[in-house]
């Protein structure tokens, strides 16, 4: 391969790891913006969308229903997850919040490697394997379907916060949960629908990076803290979390293409570690807001 | 030793039990009970650190699984001998945490655990990709027992001993410290530190002290668990060990000092447990398996008692003290 | 202090703010909320950074320097919500402020090494005899959340007072407090001062005030607007108009 064209190959990567990775900061968005908790179980969210998919497959169903009970039922797990967990505390904490979100991450993953064992698994592309050339690169439609999901993703929570009265009402409460709560506005239902949205959102990302990326009972650790980079990177705003997802995927796609394969998700990691160290040089917390 | 009489008789107590044990159970018993040592001692610094000191440090597994891996390419290598290696790899430890600390201890709550997550992370998977170096991912192996001069620990038992004198030598350097001016410091920065810093207190160096402290204790435990095995891989250091540590901080409740280790007690004892009873349903046992239940047992338990079970024996053991008026010598 | 000046974002909290004091007296610093005294407090100990300014203390300007450092210096203060260390005693909260005059090492305490453990006795009378003056000493071994909030001010005071500070600065120390309590508080006062400890009282108790203090300040909106004996500032306009708003 040519040089330009390894660096279009690593581009298009790059672009399609950033896109998951925007989304999935979006959703950790949801649910710490309005809980201040961060969710570490939205990664297993992703994780859990592609192997239920697979699952679904599994007993005969074709893919289109095997996605959507996938979606549902990692919604359902989702908000089963907030109602027996994180609404009984019995003493809030953040700290008590995110150590429940972890453990219970770690129990999703124990669960889908007694069930499903730990092979990777995957389910096939969409729209077909076949390979499109670009500048001597390749890709599949799949990366296209992946893109595709990302401004799908984006216009329509746009839409949602900015135009719809319970959108707004959800921004409202990020921004100041007492005054939301003075105005009617019942924090915790809302927290329940997040943690919904957010799963689904999540179990969508999986399923459509599976058959690029394959998926197993690890993966969803990583692939949700990369995320997690994004959005604190992106200051938790939808566009700030985009932007820091896609030169997040970038880095990861020239940094595994030029330096080291093995080494991709160390990039990641250092990236957040260096912005929180940068960030105590300027106190602001990030006090973002759902949309821009 | 500062302390109550009752305190003393406590420890005497202990001591005694811990050195007694090997003669009156066996090699199962033993092997148990040394992992208890190792991953209590490891628990009791986390705890500090966590509960004590308010700092969210997920670290503790990297500086116990660098001090094994480091001390164990000295000795592989034939660069160091064991007891040197230990020492060696505390001290580089030790560094490491000042350079990491420095930065990082400035993070507030969970953003301090975010990045000292991360850095598990990242050292997880590098050790795995410096084949060379630390055996890749299938593990550093061949590494010799421990040994100083002519003295080789070679069964369970010796490492059952040098493990517990390890641990318990932890617990009461940390009882002291926490006894002493610079435990007042600790409490009194994690609970206000303007006040803290008003009285003199110097909260960044402490909070770097404290973090160093139970780095170089986790990196000989490390040392001394990688020298008992003979073998070291990149996932013992990874997200189960913290999860499981995790459960025993909290199971043993962390308000108190002996808490972790009581939890890493009940929380070994349960994996056995668990073993026994469901090895035959379950097709694969592994720490991963085991973190699930702990997953479960940390939910539970910060859902309904989150003073774990520490918060129950502390008032059992001290029931006299209030009403006698006097809470210490 | 000189000419400090303090921004809190948007909001200039101190403005050019400049008065001395003299060693072994009472000074009270009065004003209507928000108007900047306890953010004064915070910027002389170190607490905030000033914008602009300087703090001359015993020949050195401290402006700028980090809260341990001032501290250790000789400055101590007591903070308006108290900031009292519930995981610790009575007893060991008095003890934190005896830090400055301790050194055992990190290791000398964790090894119990003697001189560490010789430091810790010494440290434990000095905090009680602190407790003794403020009247707590019954209440030595008890944990916080058992004392009323008066109480609790009272242990602020003797957590500072173990500082041996040269210059205290009392941020409301009197809120709470009963009758008999404040007359004590009073007595204490005129102890420290009588030995040489220069003082700064922020209260909105005015009788307190008035008979306590050689010299009253008047803040509002961060700016000083009156200096001078109790009677002047009683009858000054500006100060009244401050309090009471236009209309009077």
């Amino acid at each position: 391969m040519t040089l330009f064209s390894q660096i279009v190959q690593y581009t298009i990567s790059g672009i399609t790891s950033g896109s998951i990775y925007a989304v999935i900061g979006i959703c950790w968005s949801l649910v710490y913006l309005i809980t201040k908790v961060l969710n570490f179980t939205t990664g297993e969210f992703v994780m859990l969308g592609g192997m239920l998919t697979w699952g679904f497959r599994g007993t005969g169903l074709g893919l289109v229903p095997s996605v959507l009970f996938a979606i549902t039922c990692t919604i359902l797990i989702s908000m089963i997850f907030e109602r027996i967990a994180i609404r009984p505390v019995r003493f809030p904490s953040e700290m008590t919040y995110m150590m429940i979100t972890i453990a219970a991450a770690s129990v999703i993953k124990g669960v889908v490697l007694l069930g499903w064992g730990s092979e990777t698994r995957t389910i096939p592309d969409f729209f077909g394997t076949e390979v499109i050339h670009v500048f001597g690169a390749t890709m599949t439609s799949q990366i296209l379907c992946v893109l595709g999901l990302l401004v799908i993703v984006t216009l329509g929570l746009s839409l949602f916060l900015n135009r719809t009265l319970f959108g707004k009402a959800l921004r409202a409460s990020a921004i100041n949960v007492t005054g939301a709560s003075l105005m009617g506005i019942d924090i915790s239902r809302f927290r329940f629908f997040c943690f919904g949205l957010a799963g689904g959102l999540g179990a969508i990302t999986g399923i459509v990076i599976t058959p690029i990326t394959f998926t197993g009972y690890e993966v969803g650790m990583l692939t949700g803290l990369k995320g997690l980079v994004a959005a604190i990177v992106g200051g938790w705003t939808m566009t700030g979390t985009m932007v820091a997802a896609l030169i997040l995927g970038l880095l990861e796609g020239f940094g595994a293409g030029f330096i080291s394969a093995g080494l991709k998700d160390v990039f990641a990691l250092l990236v957040m570690i260096l912005f929180l160290i940068v960030r105590t040089l300027d106190l602001t917390l990030g006090k973002g807001r759902v949309t821009r | 030793m500062s302390g109550t009489s009752r305190e003393k008789f406590l420890w005497l107590i202990l001591i005694t039990v811990i050195v007694v044990l090997p003669f009156v159970t066996g090699s199962y018993v033993v092997g148990v009970m040394s992992f208890v040592a190792i991953f209590g001692g490891l628990a009791l610094g986390m705890g500090l650190l966590l509960e004590q000191a308010g700092m969210f440090s997920l670290a503790h597994p990297t500086w116990f699984g660098l001090g094994g891996y480091v001390s164990g390419i000295l000795a592989v290598r034939g660069i160091a001998p064991p007891w040197l290696g230990t020492i060696f790899s505390a001290v580089f430890v030790g560094i490491i945490s000042y350079v990491i600390g420095a930065p990082l201890l400035r993070l507030k709550g969970y953003y301090l655990a975010c990045a000292t997550f991360g850095l598990l992370l990242i050292v997880e998977i590098t050790m795995g990709q410096l084949g060379t170096l630390t055996g890749g991912n299938e593990g550093l192996m061949g590494i010799p027992p421990f040994s100083i001069g002519a003295l080789v620990l070679e069964t369970d038992v010796h490492y059952y001993y040098l493990s517990w004198v390890l641990c318990l030598g932890c617990l009461w350097l940390l009882y002291n410290l926490m006894d002493s001016r610079m435990g007042r410091a600790i409490k009194s920065f994690s609970d206000s530190e303007v006040a803290a810093k008003s009285m003199g207190i110097n909260v960044p160096w402490y909070k770097l002290k404290v973090f160093i402290l139970t780095a170089v204790m986790a990196s000989m435990i490390g040392s001394v668990y990688t020298f008992y095995l003979r073998f070291m891989e990149p996932s013992v250091l990874g997200f189960p060990l913290l999860v499981e540590l995790v459960t025993m901080i909290i199971i043993g409740g962390g308000k108190t000092l002996y808490g972790p280790l009581l939890g890493a007690f009940v929380v070994m004892w349960l994996r056995e447990l668990i073993h026994l009873s469901l090895g035959g349903f379950l097709p694969r046992m592994s720490a991963q398996v085991d973190a699930l239940f702990f997953g479960v047992i940390i939910i539970v338990i910060l859902i309904f008692m989150p003073g774990g079970l520490s918060g129950w024996t502390d008032r059992l053991l001290y029931l006299g003290r209030r009403t006698f008026g006097k809470a210490g010598e | 202090m000189r000419g400090l000046s303090k921004h809190f974002g948007g909001i200039l909290a101190l403005n050019q703010v400049s008065f001395s004091l003299e060693k072994g007296s009472v000074t009270s610093l009065i004003g209507p909320n928000g108007a900047g005294k306890t953010t004064f407090i915070n910027v002389v100990t170190g607490v905030h950074t000033p914008d602009s300014g300087e703090i001359h203390f015993q020949g050195e300007d401290l402006a700028g320097m980090e809260a341990h450092l001032v501290a250790s210096k000789g400055i101590g203060r007591t903070f308006q919500l108290v900031e009292l260390f519930g995981s610790l005693s009575v007893l060991e909260n008095t003890m934190v402020g005896c830090h400055t005059k301790s050194r055992a090492s990190m290791l000398s305490c964790g090894f119990a090494l003697p001189a560490a453990r010789k430091e810790e006795k010494r440290i434990r009378a000095e905090a009680m005899a602190s407790l003794m003056l403020v009247g707590l000493e019954k209440r030595a071994f008890d944990p916080i959340s058992k004392l009323p909030l008066g109480e609790r001010k009272l242990v602020g005071v003797a957590r500072a007072l173990s500082m041996e500070p040269k210059f205290l600065m009392l941020d409301e120390p009197v809120g709470g407090l009963a009758a008999h309590e404040i007359k004590n508080l009073v007595e204490l006062i005129y102890q420290l001062v009588s030995k040489g400890l220069t003082i700064l009282i922020v209260e909105h108790n005015m009788p307190f005030i008035m008979s306590l203090s050689e010299k009253v300040i008047v803040l509002n909106e961060g700016t000083k607007i009156a200096e001078g004996s109790p009677q002047e500032v009683r009858t000054s306009e500006k100060v009244i108009k401050a309090y009471l708003g236009e209309e009077v």
